[in-house]
């Protein structure tokens, strides 16, 4: 028995181990091919899925004795701090060095959102200023609403803000809040919540359909979209990210990141955008689902509040969906009722583009001449600038909770 | 402070932010008077 426990460390040692452990690892292999599969079918989203699932399948299924008689692996180990032992575990573990220079920086987070910068065209927001800022305030509720019921909870403050942060639905900014705010926790609350983006794509469509009756799902909407040069834009932008720098510098790196890749994008410069649309952007969510798939290991994520971490997460991202469509209903309202379809408030969740196409869909399943595509992306974008502000105030406040 | 007044305060810090950095680029769109005259620097389509 002894020799096959050595000759098989991997299925050796879920004899060894503590048995909540070794049932945690065989339950997180299950799920991690679950996952991959899902995310094969586009159920789930796949460039985010099909990396992580196998990440999450290889480090639980992937484990030796190691010297000292403990048990381990050879991809990384993300609770090493020491200096030295760090530097001795880089030359065994091969993603530790892309883990400690590019995950746990959130250089990775600030990679995704410089290609999610690049995508995104700011003339939409041009084009309806007042409403997609509204409807993206609105759609931040979710945020400061899970904040409260994390402290509630019995979550520490800081612990409280990192959770919180999945209401602004925007992964790199989940990664870069928790990362500041509570590092102990990052890796279950950047799991958590990638989990949950990948399934807003299903959730958020029955929230549109719950709460805006399908006559008011079939509007359509008459969107004027003005002329506005691109020297304009590169203007907007430009002063934008001084001014929000200027006041939130602890969200700098993530703001910077973001209108850099909206700067190449009005600029024309060809080759730049071609490398942060695709090199970059792919190549940080290919790490990006890895890391994360190989940070799921059972022994990195049994913590006790993973369960509230849990309940927390789908109540924010549920909190932003609903709070975001009665934006869209206030300003219908305010519209007098005219050439505006309230589903455009779901848009305001930061989920780009995702949200602004469920939006789109809603309308589209009820009247197929409906287009609200533009309004939508107009909240889409406004939402992610309103959610890199929440992180922002969140982070640069979080001493005024903490006393 | 207690955590909903933070979170209040967050809240309405984040809007009032949101909405004079969209107060900035809407003043910006109007004194610019959308122009539409371009530099080297990019080319509108």
């Amino acid at each position: 028995m002894e020799m096959l426990i050595k000759l098989f460390p991997g299925i050796g040692s879920l004899f060894v181990q503590d048995p909540v452990i070794a049932g945690s690892r065989i339950v997180l292999i299950v799920l991690g091919f679950v996952l991959a599969y899902y995310g094969y079918k586009r159920t789930l989203e796949p460039l985010i899925m099909v990396p992580m699932g196998i990440g999450m399948i290889c480090i639980n299924a992937s484990v030796l004795f190691l010297a000292n008689g403990q048990t381990g692996t050879l991809f990384l180990d993300p609770l090493i701090s020491d200096p030295n032992q760090l530097m001795n575990i880089m030359q065994v573990n091969f993603l530790q060095p892309i883990y400690n220079f590019t995950f746990s920086n959130s250089l990775v987070a600030c990679m995704v959102f410089l290609g999610v910068g690049a995508m995104c065209e700011i003339g939409f927001i041009v084009a309806n200023p007042w409403v997609s800022i509204i409807i993206a305030i609105f759609a931040e509720a979710g945020t400061f609403a899970t904040l409260i019921l994390g402290v509630w909870l019995g979550l520490a403050p800081n612990e409280a803000i990192a959770v919180a942060s999945i209401g602004g639905a925007d992964g790199p900014m989940v990664l870069f809040t928790s990362l500041m705010a509570a590092p102990d926790l990052f890796v279950p609350i950047s799991v958590i919540a990638y989990l949950y983006l990948s399934l807003t794509y299903a959730g958020y469509p029955w929230i549109v359909k719950w709460m805006v009756p399908k006559k008011y799902r079939a509007m359509d909407i008459i969107a004027d979209m003005p002329e506005v040069s691109k020297k304009s834009k590169f203007i907007f932008i430009v002063i934008s990210c001084g001014v929000l720098c200027l006041l939130l510098p602890m969200g700098g790196p993530l703001i910077m990141s973001f209108f850099l890749g909206m700067a190449i994008k009005e600029s024309g410069i060809v080759p730049y955008q071609e490398l942060v649309e695709n090199t970059v952007l792919y190549m940080a969510t290919l790490l990006l689902g890895l890391l994360l798939g190989c940070l799921c290991e059972a022994s990195t994520l049994l913590n006790g509040k993973v369960f509230i971490i849990v309940a927390l997460g789908i109540f924010a991202l549920a909190v932003s969906g609903v709070v975001g469509v009665i934006g869209g209903w206030v300003v219908y309202w305010f519209k007098g009722g005219k050439n505006f379809n309230p589903v455009v408030g779901i848009a305001g969740v930061s989920c780009v583009p995702s949200t602004a196409k469920i939006a789109q869909h809603a309308a589209e399943d009820e009247n197929p001449f409906a287009v609200v595509l533009p309004v939508a992306m107009g909240a889409n974008v406004a939402g992610v600038i309103v959610s890199a502000v929440a992180c922002g105030v969140l982070i640069s406040t979080i001493d005024m909770i903490m006393k | 402070m207690g955590v909903v007044a933070y979170a209040g305060m967050a809240y309405g810090l984040t809007a009032v932010i949101s909405l004079a950095v969209i107060g900035l680029i809407v003043i910006m769109d109007k004194v610019m008077g959308k122009g539409n005259t371009e530099d080297e620097g990019g080319t509108d389509e």
